[in-house]
């Protein structure tokens, strides 16, 4: 056994404090390092997750202003075609109301009656509510509180 | 001096962990003190505010999918008074645009009610008026010099919806109408308001700018289809005013219904009123059963009502279409003498000849010959003196006077087999007579036709309210009717199709007596009598051309038939045979 050797190695790191100045300074350095990816990380996800509950926002302003403006060109439309502005304008265009004696009814094979109007022969097609998952409206703090509730309520 | 160092070191440390322990001891001090909880009670007071979406009221259509009422988008235009930069450009802008007083809208900006910070100018305005402020406001902003308010600063616009009835005054008696807080009245409007208008939702809304919230989905309210067809209705308005203006008529009314299902297809008042301007309702209606008297203006209809005496009779076997009396002109029945219309006697008569003449001594006698009992049991049965059920807001019943009531005489039998002294309102006269148009089957008459909410739709049953005579009854009836006005080569006949129908024309009580110089006059039909697909109804009130239905309703109701069967491609009867035939 080569003892002499050993004990200068031993010997020789205990002498030198540095070392272990640098190790703490290291692990220091390593924990700040970390809280600040994390907080780093924190404010990106933060950030994008406001700017995402923003777009979510306007686009669903967005739609409810499209409805609006939809009803009212269906509106406005249904103006421009009642009744009485069409037969101004058949008048206009020199039609006449048809007497009873100038109507010629003929015999059409495979002729259906027309129905009254149907809004829609097809099953419930509406989506689902539109739900936001919580990462996108619950911060950091709200997350870490929310499972420390949970955990508590599950003891 | 490296101790010296090192020393300092140590103290200066010491010195800032204190430091550090204190800040941490006084934030913790301060996260649980008594106002911590008040300032964390005030923070949360603020978080959140309680907002309301509201629904679109639901659309209505005709039954061919044409709009009757919509919705619009109107605006409110208030001034902000914190940010007011110049009232006078305000008032005068939208004094101008909208055609307010200059100065009462200066005054309001520069002496408010005390206590607001925001006020309405006016509301409901137009999209395009709201629009050509907006579109100043914005050129005067970039007008201003950088750095300064433009003159319209702190006018605010905020948008919602209105009610808009793009046929204006068509069917306004059957839609009804929507007042500006929301409510709906009379008609459809009134009936479903609740499915119209949706249910609101409330949510709690984030202040924190960089919190998401949902908003939430909130239906609109519920689409209705009506049973009206919007191009038979225009037909039965035109007709009917220019039946007024032909009879000398103040008023009068059209009913259009199918009478195997009940369905309304047209309802025509001669009191309409453009429907996007209801603030003029008290100045068109003098009542509120003026607003649609085909449901809530009982009348005695007069002759019109022998169809059921008639069927009653048959019905009970107390006659049969060959029974034949003797009119002597005149028939004494609990003290008082009744006469026909003629105050002629008309000798032998069959019941046929009943009807075609309209006689009132027959109604009179086959009414003796049932008893009162079988005959008000078969008036109830009919209907009368109850509510038809139909889904429009307004209905009223009439009156039907019956043994035991304290004001029911003898001779009420006698009138009341004729049609008066009993009241009703058009479309009861309808929904009875319905019953001899649709094989014994009485249908409750209707005008939805179907619903639709969350993208389904939901069509509404036809219903059916008993059957007071048998079929075989109903099919002789309608055969003696429709032979009767061939016979008399009634103004009512139409060419190409056989109807059956009887006119009517009742005096006019006044005061207890009836009075001599004026009547109402009526008449109702069905065709094609095999197939019958329309039942027409026509009340002209005291036409002064005419005091005869015969003379005056009766050839309105051929217009209308003339008129419907084209509009709802019903071809003559000897090619609908052909067809039947194949």
């Amino acid at each position: 056994m080569n003892i002499p050797n050993v004990t200068h190695y031993i010997h020789a790191y205990k002498v030198a404090p540095w070392r272990i100045q640098r190790q703490w300074i290291g692990s220091a350095l390593l924990a700040v390092v970390a809280l600040a990816m994390v907080a780093t990380l924190y404010l990106i996800v933060t950030s994008r997750a406001a700017i995402a509950g923003r777009e979510i926002q306007d686009l669903t302003y967005s739609i409810a202003s499209s409805q609006q403006v939809s009803g009212d060109l269906q509106t406005q439309l249904a103006s421009l075609t009642s009744a009485r502005a069409m037969e101004r304008r058949a008048l206009e265009l020199g039609f006449r109301p048809v007497e009873p004696d100038e109507v010629e009814y003929l015999v059409v094979p495979g002729y259906a009656e027309p129905e009254p109007f149907v809004l829609t022969t097809t099953p419930n097609l509406q989506l689902s509510a539109l739900t936001i998952a919580p990462e996108y409206n619950q911060s950091l703090l709200d997350w870490m509180d929310e499972k420390i509730s949970s955990t508590r309520g599950m003891q | 001096m490296r101790q010296q160092y090192a020393r300092r070191t140590q103290v200066l440390t010491s010195v800032l962990g204190l430091i550090a322990f204190a800040i941490i001891v006084q934030m913790t001090r301060i996260q649980n003190s008594a106002e911590a909880a008040v300032f964390s009670q005030q923070a949360q007071n603020y978080a959140y505010e309680l907002k309301t979406f509201y629904p679109d009221r639901g659309e209505i259509y005709d039954r061919n999918g044409r709009l009757l009422a919509g919705n619009k988008t109107v605006y409110e235009v208030g001034v902000d008074l914190n940010t007011v930069k110049d009232p006078h450009a305000i008032a005068f802008a939208v004094s101008t645009e909208l055609g307010m007083d200059y100065n009462q809208i200066l005054g309001v900006i520069q002496n408010p009610p005390e206590g607001l910070s925001y006020i309405v100018i006016a509301d409901f305005v137009e999209a395009q008026q709201a629009l050509n402020l907006q579109e100043l406001k914005k050129a005067l902003q970039d007008q201003a010099a950088e750095g300064t308010f433009g003159g319209l600063t702190g006018l605010q616009f905020k948008s919602h919806p209105q009610r808009s009835y793009p046929e204006d005054a068509l069917a306004s008696n059957v839609i009804g109408f929507v007042s500006r807080e929301g409510r709906g009245y009379f008609g459809i409007e009134g009936k479903y308001d609740t499915l119209l208008a949706g249910n609101a939702v409330q949510v709690l809304v984030p202040t924190d700018p960089n919190k998401a919230f949902e908003i939430p989905r909130v239906s609109n309210g519920t689409t209705l289809i009506l049973t009206i067809n919007r191009d038979l209705q225009a037909a039965a308005e035109e007709i009917l005013d220019e039946a007024l203006s032909t009879y000398g008529s103040p008023a009068g009314t059209i009913v259009v219904m199918d009478p195997r299902n009940g369905e309304l297809l047209a309802v025509a008042a001669s009191r309409r009123m453009d429907l996007n301007e209801f603030w003029n309702y008290s100045t068109i209606f003098d009542e509120s059963s003026d607003f649609n008297p085909a449901i809530s203006k009982p009348y005695e209809p007069g002759s019109v009502t022998k169809i059921l005496t008639m069927a009653a009779a048959l019905d009970s076997a107390t006659v049969n279409p060959n029974t034949t009396y003797l009119d002597t002109g005149s028939i004494l029945i609990g003290g008082v003498t009744v006469q026909n219309w003629d105050q002629q006697p008309w000798g032998v008569q069959n019941m046929v000849g009943c009807l075609q003449h309209s006689l009132n001594v027959c109604m009179v006698t086959i009414a003796s010959q049932m008893g009162a009992g079988s005959f008000y049991d078969y008036m109830d049965a009919f209907g009368f003196g109850h509510l038809t059920g139909v889904d429009l807001e307004g209905e009223t019943t009439g009156r039907l006077k019956v043994p035991g009531d304290s004001d029911w005489y003898p001779v009420d039998l006698g009138t009341n087999a004729f049609g008066q002294g009993v009241t009703a309102t058009p479309l009861q006269v309808m929904m009875a007579v319905s019953s001899i148009a649709n094989n014994g089957r009485m249908v409750v008459p209707h005008a939805l036709y179907a619903m639709m909410r969350d993208g389904r739709q939901y069509n509404v049953p036809a219903q059916f309210a008993g059957s007071p005579v048998t079929e075989a009854t109903a099919d002789t009836l309608s055969e003696m009717l429709a032979i009767s006005l061939e016979a008399e080569a009634s103004l009512a006949l139409v060419p190409g199709y056989r109807v059956a129908g009887k006119t009517g024309t009742a005096q006019i009580p006044v005061d207890g007596f009836y009075d001599t110089t004026r009547t109402n006059t009526s008449f109702i039909g069905w065709g094609p009598v095999d197939d019958p697909q329309f039942m027409i109804y026509v009340w002209l009130e005291q036409p002064s051309e005419s005091i005869w239905g015969a003379e005056t309703a009766a050839p309105v109701f051929a217009e209308m038939a003339e008129k419907t069967v084209i509009l709802l491609d019903i071809p003559p009867d000897y090619i609908r045979q052909q067809l039947v035939a194949k």
